[in-house]
């Protein structure tokens, strides 16, 4: 029973990275310099599936929850905006900016607030059936 | 007293076939943006029935060395892998919905079971109290 609360916990901590790597893309959507020089990219974090270590028969549940294997980096190219009179145009004018897409990163940011929720949501039930076993003990 | 005890195995049974039927959805809400992950589903209550349909015919064991007859069927809930409903591009198909829908049912079914069970020790220790009246 109580590692359910663990795979709840697991996939709300999952979710709240995402949370916080879109925050991060978000904050930085217009940051030019990033600490490797460029433009800033996203950030993407990577889901796994957890299991135990003990090697299941067919028919034994081995889930753990979900872990995150990194943060990746978008990958896609920067986004050129014309604007001469900034630092970092270069000689065409042109600046490169971060290829973070601010409409995406809202839909994964509710994509992200909603799967938080029905992991709450499982740890919950968990919470309640728990408490009705220890009813069991007072009947 | 026999029929007391076996009743009470078969409620056991079932309250860890839902808490494990519930620890298998939370896995699967917890990987609902995992690519490529399939959800997994507990089977038990077509095993019970079969377990019930082998059972109507049994053999009683009044000798330690006879072979048990029907009744003695292993009842064990599985937990199968679902690979055939994929309907999203990242080859994920944990449906929210669906998840939410056995995560409810097996809330209600474990109260429910718990509370037969609650029942039963009542009932047992009432017999024992009133037995010297």
């Amino acid at each position: 029973m109580l590692h359910t609360f663990a795979i709840s916990a697991s996939g709300m901590t999952a979710e709240r990275l995402r949370m916080d790597t879109i925050a991060n893309n978000l904050a930085n959507a217009n940051t030019t310099r990033a600490a490797d020089g460029g433009p800033y990219r996203r950030q993407v974090p990577v889901f796994a599936a957890r299991e135990t270590r003990v090697p299941g028969r067919p028919g034994r549940f081995t889930g753990a929850g979900v872990r995150v294997v990194g943060i990746h980096h978008d990958s896609s190219p920067p986004r050129l905006v014309y604007d001469p009179h900034h630092p970092d145009a270069d000689a065409d004018g042109y600046v490169a900016m971060p290829n973070v897409d601010v409409v995406r990163e809202m839909v994964d940011l509710i994509t992200a607030s909603r799967a938080y929720e029905a992991n709450v949501t499982a740890f919950n039930t968990a919470k309640n059936m728990a408490m009705r076993a220890l009813d069991i003990g007072r009947a | 007293m026999r029929g007391f005890a076996q009743l009470d195995e078969v409620l056991r049974l079932a309250l860890n076939a839902v808490a494990l039927r519930q620890q298998v959805t939370a896995h699967n809400i917890a990987n609902v943006n995992t690519p490529r992950f399939r959800r997994q589903a507990v089977r038990f209550e077509e095993q019970l029935q079969r377990a019930r349909r082998r059972a109507a015919v049994s053999g009683a064991t009044t000798h330690p060395r006879h072979l048990p007859v029907g009744t003695q069927s292993i009842v064990a809930p599985r937990v199968v892998r679902e690979t055939s409903t994929v309907m999203r591009n990242d080859g994920n198909n944990v449906d929210i919905e669906r998840e939410m829908a056995v995560l409810a049912a097996a809330e209600t079914q474990y109260a429910a079971l718990a509370q037969v069970v609650a029942a039963r020790y009542r009932m047992l220790r009432s017999a024992i109290s009133q037995g010297g009246r």
